[in-house]
């Protein structure tokens, strides 16, 4: 059954700040804590931004300028699907003799989904295939870029100030360094650092990522507060009276999608450049590690640094089930792998009564209690026909079936609770782990030619819950 | 079971066409397209596109065959319209340059006009008149008027009849006859 593989029925359990219970397809595993990761525990950055339509590589410092959109490509405003140019044959007379009519070529775009052109709101086919497209100049940019300057100023001169002070407080530091370097790693990072993220209480913080650099002028800028108006204009006269056209009228996601402008009508909608989007590399906040880090590639969907979890830890996976009744001992058949290249020793272990972290099941569970020895993962071995198989003395009790790095394996389940929420059970389980990344230790003896330690093993528990579905009826 | 076709359309001997079925000029019926006239004569109009797969099928409402006689209607399809792969199209009445596009599917209370698009896989069977050029798209059937209608097919429709009759043996033209019967 292929509901029994469904990622969310076997999850591990996360001990990060927040308590998180997630399958491990979807989490990391930080091999210098030794630690299983979940996505709220790390830390995510951004590493690069790409077009997805033309794959374009964008340096982040031109991505902000450009607002995060390509510069080529260009969105649907009524269906959000990317616009693709078309040319059409137009007669147009000749630059040198207006008489004689030559065929050129006109281009426009259009959606390939809803159909809608760039003849639909009025603008006029291009003679160019890239570049001739232009978007509606908003009206408000000029006030909305002086209250920026503004506001960039403000915060500039507040950073000045907490800088003095830290300034006064720190004698030995070079004061210019100090500060210069603050500026450059806040410009280019944002509340991404650890020196933004440590000061929950600064004022205008998340503007600060807005600063001014040094060498530049402090010239006082003044704004004018808002004027308000004590006469708006009055709605038309046949407001009420005049029949909608539903066709032409804006939805919300559409109107939304153009901030700017949020047009009412069909007619106004006008082509956006495609946003950009961005690869991001994700950071264990307690050693600071890289867990995932993407290739700078657009194109490349692999990985220079990918510490997953399901490459580290075995994995159990439910294989069958058999009819569950309340107060009944039944026996559910589990898979386990391995996914290392080492044997590995796995033991499991129930819950014990009071444990804190056990709050989700619903039925006693009686794991085997010999220690189960998974194989090592060997890619070759589908190709090695003369490879004995090892032998590993299975008590056929408790392992079902074998086949390279993987063992099944009964567990016996007794539902408790007569509801019709899915029975839930949940064990530990502890592995040992050949920690390959561990700095090597200098040796005691000393001297260069000491052998690198060899790899330490540790034991590694996880608490593991399995969702089983509901009785039988 | 009298199907004319008329000189200068190009039908497939694969395609399966049954009952009382008119074809006009500058049609191209492609192999394993379906037009079923069941419970009435079907007349389609020229320079038609009907790709493969595609079912344009004149059926009793909802396979229930009435025991007293009905009158046959006639499902009529005008000029330059497109019915893309695996289309099902039921509609009595339909317009030019109409473009039905791949799995969508087209009930018998519909009158297409002309130049409406029906968006891929889009199910369309209320009861109404579609008002021109309009496209229905999405997994809503989101619909949205477009300013022009879609340009008629002619440069697909000039290749189909050069290539068609080089790979599979065409239906022969029958004449329909001048008296109206």
């Amino acid at each position: 059954m292929a509901s029994l593989l469904q990622p969310d029925r076997v999850v591990y359990l996360v001990r990060g700040e927040k308590k998180i219970r997630a399958p491990l397809s979807q989490l990391y595993f930080c091999r210098y804590c030794s630690e299983l990761r979940s996505l709220e525990c790390v830390s995510h950055e951004v590493d690069s931004h790409y077009c997805p339509s033309c794959l374009e590589n964008m340096p982040s410092a031109e991505a902000k300028l450009k607002k995060n959109r390509c510069a080529n490509c260009f969105d649907c405003p009524c269906c959000m699907h990317t616009l693709s140019t078309r040319a059409t044959n137009i007669p147009a007379p000749l630059p040198d003799d207006p008489t004689k009519t030559a065929m050129k070529k006109a281009y426009y775009l259009a959606c390939g989904f809803c159909r809608w052109t760039s003849r639909d709101v009025g603008m006029a086919d291009k003679s160019v295939a890239s570049g001739g497209w232009q978007e509606p100049e908003n009206p408000h940019t000029q006030r909305i870029n002086k209250l920026i300057e503004y506001y960039q100023q403000l915060a500039h001169r507040e950073k000045q100030d907490r800088d003095r002070k830290k300034m006064a407080r720190r004698r030995q530091c070079m004061p210019l360094a100090f500060s210069q370097h603050t500026i450059h790693v806040v410009e280019k990072y944002g509340l991404g650092t650890r020196l933004q993220r440590q000061r929950p209480g600064a004022p205008i913080s998340s503007l600060s990522g807005l600063s001014l650099k040094e060498g530049e002028e402090q010239k006082d800028i003044t704004i004018e507060p808002a004027p308000a108006l004590d006469e708006v204009e009055p709605l038309p006269e046949d407001c009420y009276s005049r029949p909608i056209s539903l066709p032409e009228v804006t939805t919300l996601r559409q109107r939304l999608l153009q901030p700017d402008f949020q047009p009412a009508g069909a007619s106004q909608l006008h082509p956006r450049h495609k946003h950009l989007l961005m690869k991001r590399s994700l950071r264990c906040r307690k050693c600071e590690h890289n867990l995932s880090k993407p290739e700078f590639n657009p194109t490349s969907i692999k990985f220079k640094i990918q510490l997953v979890a399901v490459s580290y830890i075995p994995e159990v996976r439910i294989m069958s089930i058999p009819n569950l009744r309340n107060m009944k001992e039944s026996q559910v058949l589990l898979t386990l792998t391995n996914p290392v290249e080492n044997i590995t020793h796995v033991t499991l272990a129930p819950c014990e009564d009071d444990d804190p972290d056990d709050i989700n099941s619903t039925a006693k569970v009686v794991v085997p209690g010999k220690q189960l020895v998974l194989a090592g993962k060997d890619a070759a071995a589908e190709y090695d026909e003369l490879a004995e198989p090892q032998d590993f003395q299975d008590d056929p009790d408790v392992v079902a079936f074998r086949k390279s790095n993987k063992i099944g394996f009964f567990i016996k389940v007794i539902p408790q609770k007569e509801e019709d929420a899915d029975v839930t059970v949940s064990f530990k389980i502890r592995h040992d782990f050949r920690n390959l990344a561990a700095p090597v230790r200098p040796s005691e003896e000393g001297g260069a030619a000491a052998a690198p330690a060899p790899a330490e093993s540790i034991w590694l528990t996880h608490h593991v819950e399995l969702r089983l579905g509901p009785l039988a009826p | 079971m009298s199907v004319k076709i008329a000189a200068g359309a190009v039908v497939c001997v694969e395609s399966e066409i049954r009952g009382d079925v008119t074809i006009g000029p500058r049609t191209v019926v492609h192999p394993k397209a379906r037009i079923i006239a069941e419970a009435g004569p079907i007349v389609i109009g020229e320079g038609n596109l009907i790709e493969e797969q595609a079912l344009i099928i004149n059926g009793y409402p909802e396979n229930i065959t009435p025991e007293s006689e009905v009158e046959p209607k006639t499902m009529t399809i005008g000029m330059n319209n497109v019915f893309e792969v695996g289309c099902v199209s039921q509609a009595l009445k339909i317009g030019d340059n109409n473009v039905i596009e791949s799995k969508a599917d087209v009930g018998r209370n519909v009158i297409l006009t002309s130049g409406c698009i029906i968006g891929a896989f889009c199910q369309v069977n209320t009861c109404e008149v579609i008002p021109e050029n309009t496209v229905i798209y999405g997994s809503g059937c989101m619909r949205r008027v477009q300013t022009e209608r879609p340009q008629p097919q002619t440069l697909q429709l000039d290749f189909l009849m050069k290539i068609l009759p080089n790979y599979h043996h065409l239906k022969k033209t029958v004449k329909a006859s001048h008296n109206a019967s």
